[in-house]
């Protein structure tokens, strides 16, 4: 049952990806470049979108929040460094 | 009806009404199975579970035992459905290049910057991918499993995540496209 939710959570979520064009390399050079803006609009909706419905389901007490990913300053900075060069030749 | 229907056949959606869809699934993951979507998280469970079974002792660490246990996870599935979802959008776009001739190496800009080679594609992303991958595991996660899964939650790690991401991947930029950045 858990593993039909993670299907068709997957699904909605490549389904998303595809169709804000996160897909193409295009896109997401151009983003880094700041002659396309698409990536950075999506990224910003869906965290906008998911920080309200979030916290305010955890408000009405529905939901407590999963392990959050852990903050270590330099180690979160440097993984976010190489993962940059990665993205930016890529493109995925 | 015939609005939305049409809707879904165009190859583009507003940036908007994607991360709409993205964030609300993002809010489902948490409100029916507990977890936050990630990507890059099970692409490490996977590798731990076919390096345990090559080499049990080189990959019996700290790392694959406990911070990412190996095995079909969660993640593993979801990223199944990730991948049939992209092709579902391509599908429903008439994108889908499955079997085509150029389906690798489709992208015109990536063609003029690094030329038309199809191997060029190949061998570039498998080491882009290899310093995504290692960069999300050094981070704690991608764009997706710690940029907005973890940002919805305001957690500091990943808007320092995003800094960096950015700083390095304009720079990259610069340098590949040096005077026509």
């Amino acid at each position: 049952m858990n593993f039909l939710i993670a299907g068709i959570l997957g699904l909605g979520f490549g389904f998303s990806l595809n169709k804000a064009g996160l897909t193409k390399y295009h896109r997401i050079a151009n983003q880094f470049r700041f002659k396309d803006m698409m990536v950075m609009k999506f990224i910003m909706t869906a965290l906008a979108v998911a920080m309200i419905g979030l916290y305010a389901l955890r408000g009405l007490g529905l939901i407590t929040f999963p392990t959050a990913p852990a903050t270590y300053v330099v180690g979160n900075l440097i993984g976010g460094l190489i993962f940059g060069v990665g993205m930016s030749l890529v493109g995925y | 009806m015939k609005f939305i229907l049409n809707y879904i056949r165009k190859d583009t959606w507003s940036p908007y009404i994607a991360g709409i869809l993205l964030g609300i699934v993002v809010i489902l993951a948490v409100l029916l199975a507990k977890t936050l979507l990630g990507a890059s998280g099970a692409f490490e469970t996977l590798a731990g579970m076919i390096g345990k079974a090559i080499s049990p002792k080189a990959f019996g660490t700290v790392y694959f035992d406990f911070i990412m246990p190996a095995g079909i996870t969660w993640g593993v599935i979801q990223l199944v459905g990730v991948f049939f979802g992209g092709m579902l959008g391509a599908a429903t776009s008439k994108t889908l290049k499955w079997g085509k001739k150029d389906a690798a190496n489709s992208d015109a800009q990536w063609k003029r910057v690094f030329g038309p080679q199809t191997w060029k594609r190949w061998v570039l992303g498998f080491l882009g991918a290899i310093l995504l991958e290692y960069g999300a595991g050094i981070a704690g996660g991608c764009t997706s499993g710690l940029l907005i899964s973890g940002g919805s939650l305001l957690v500091p790690a990943a808007f320092l995540f995003m800094g960096g991401m950015f700083a390095s991947g304009i720079i990259t930029a610069l340098i590949v496209y040096r005077k026509n950045y």
